[in-house]
């Protein structure tokens, strides 16, 4: 649950300071999602922090209308994405705009931006999405 | 012949279910009934169970029930890893697994939940998995996780919602006719079903299971043992349990086609594999269906129709007992029968078999017992009344 003393610390670290993160192998390239320690498929231990864009197509999606623990924060009803982020295929959970009601429609075009959540007493960075 | 095929068998099974917040009893008092109505079932002595398996976390540890049954010797405790429904046809497996290697050999299967003693199920299902990704993005509960899911296989793999109501209406109308049923002689009222309100899109509260208070147990012996206790053996044929590579706690990124299924494609190409069976041989279902298109998913991985033809399939008048070719959820499922974390489902598989439905399918001999649509690990299997 700490944000940063797991495998995705440098992903966290990346949002606190404006810039999404991710992880490729050093050994044979491939994107790692989840974060993880050792490349499942080569066997490298070497993974590097690659800066990408927040630009993403929508993957799928959720718009929540009852009052969840955890979700006080929020205001209802509010809409969670899964964003294929581009240029790696990673997918990363994530908010999405919703002022209009619109349903997302899978594989459109998102830009994110960078914000919280407040859970509790803590801010958990995130990045919000919005159509175009 | 696959070790697991006819060698063990439910020999005695007990529920005390009760509506939320309604439990007469502690969760582990509740659990001991339970336990000792399956051996009464069984006419089986409580004190020589030696075994206990249980899934989804379960809080109470095997040990601390000896005192209350009479349990001589503790030989065997185990659970099913993973959080939601996706251990219960493996908790099966598991107690085979322990009969047939000589570890123990009188198992008790259970799961007990009673709100007041260990919390909200769906907080408890999540605290198995939950971190900071899904919190920042709103997603706390498995009726989100799984809404995301449904809406890639309705939009993207062009599965009809309609379906969904069917599979919700089937349940109900075998649940109002089931009087341990929690719906028992409640007729589903379609304008409130469709007008109830959102949860997360594309679920409407009809859409989920809630939980009840109670326990399920159930006596597992070897097949030869069975012959000789008090009631008619319910076979084992064959149990799978786990995921396959590009499934599980991944953060939303598994495979792209296994994505919007329920987890258990790999677990039914092994179960058909193991007993020799087929779909077409498989005479009722008793689907865990925590939401109404996990459960669409969940016929689907294990071949009872594709995305192409669910919807001439997952048609009302073919899911329902006696008539349907198809019967699924014959005590009325998580929605109508009851949700003690979905061990209902296993109980109805067992009065299915033993002629004890209240809504028999005529001649059946086979039951598929599918758990956990959509967990990290999931885990489906076979059961007979004759082989
Ligand atoms: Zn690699």
């Amino acid at each position: 649950m700490h944000m940063n003393d797991g495998a995705d610390a440098p992903y966290w670290n990346g949002l606190a300071e404006g810039r999404l993160l991710l992880p490729r192998c050093g050994g044979c390239e491939t994107w790692l999602w989840p974060a993880i320690s050792r490349c499942g498929a080569c066997g490298c231990e070497d993974i590097a922090w690659i800066e990408r864009a927040m630009a993403a197509t929508v993957f799928s999606w959720t718009r929540t209308w009852h009052r969840f623990g955890f979700t006080e924060s929020l205001d209802l009803p509010f809409v969670s994405i899964v964003a294929t982020i581009d240029d790696c295929g990673i997918r990363l959970l994530g908010r999405l705009d919703d002022p209009d009601r619109i349903d997302p429609v899978i594989g459109e075009a998102i830009a994110g931006r960078i914000g919280a959540t407040r859970v509790g007493d803590r801010d958990i960075p995130t990045i919000i999405w919005s159509r175009g | 012949m696959h070790p697991l095929y006819g060698t063990t068998a439910v020999a005695g099974v007990g529920l005390r279910q009760y509506r939320r917040g309604a439990s007469p009893l502690p969760e582990q008092g509740v659990l001991a009934e339970a336990i000792l109505a399956a051996c009464a079932d069984a006419g089986f002595d409580p004190a020589e169970v030696d075994g206990f398996v249980s899934y989804g976390d379960d809080k109470n540890e095997p040990v601390r029930l000896m005192p209350a049954l009479g349990t001589r010797e503790l030989k065997w405790s185990s659970v099913v890893w993973g959080g939601g429904g996706g251990g219960i046809a493996g908790a099966f497996g598991l107690a085979a697994a322990a009969i047939l290697s000589g570890q123990a050999s009188a198992v008790i299967v259970f799961r007990a939940l009673v709100e007041g003693s260990s919390g909200r199920l769906s907080a408890a299902v999540m605290a198995h998995h939950l971190n900071d990704h899904m919190l920042a993005a709103g997603i706390v509960a498995p009726a989100q996780v799984c809404a995301i899911r449904a809406n890639r296989m309705y939009e993207h793999h062009g599965v009809p919602r309609a379906v969904a109501e069917e599979l919700v209406r089937a349940s109900y109308y075998h649940g109002a006719r089931n009087p341990e049923a929690i719906a028992h002689d409640t007729e589903l009222d379609l304008d409130a079903m469709r007008g109830s309100r959102w949860i997360a899109e594309p679920f409407r509260l009809f859409d989920c299971s809630r939980e009840n208070d109670g326990a399920a147990a159930f006596l597992m012996v070897s097949a030869d043992r069975a012959r000789d206790l008090a009631k008619p053996p319910v076979y084992l044929l064959g149990c799978a349990n786990g995921a396959e590579k590009g499934w599980g706690d991944l953060l939303e990124n598994d495979d792209a086609a296994l994505y919007p299924t329920a987890g258990f494609r790999p677990i039914a190409r092994r179960l058909y594999a193991d007993t020799g069976l087929s779909p077409a041989d498989i005479d009722v279902v008793q689907l865990y269906e925590n939401f109404s298109a996990q459960g669409v998913a969940s016929l689907i991985d294990h071949g009872f129709c594709t995305y192409d033809n669910v919807a001439e399939v997952v048609r009302f008048d073919n899911l329902i007992a006696p008539t349907g070719k198809l019967p699924v959820n014959t005590g009325g499922g998580n929605f109508a029968q009851g949700f003690i974390h979905g061990i209902g489902t296993a109980y109805e598989a067992v009065k299915q078999l033993r002629g004890e439905s209240a809504n028999p399918v005529p001649g059946a001999r086979t039951c598929l017992l599918a758990g956990g649509p959509g967990a990290p690990t999931v885990s489906s299997a076979i059961f007979a009344n004759a082989f």
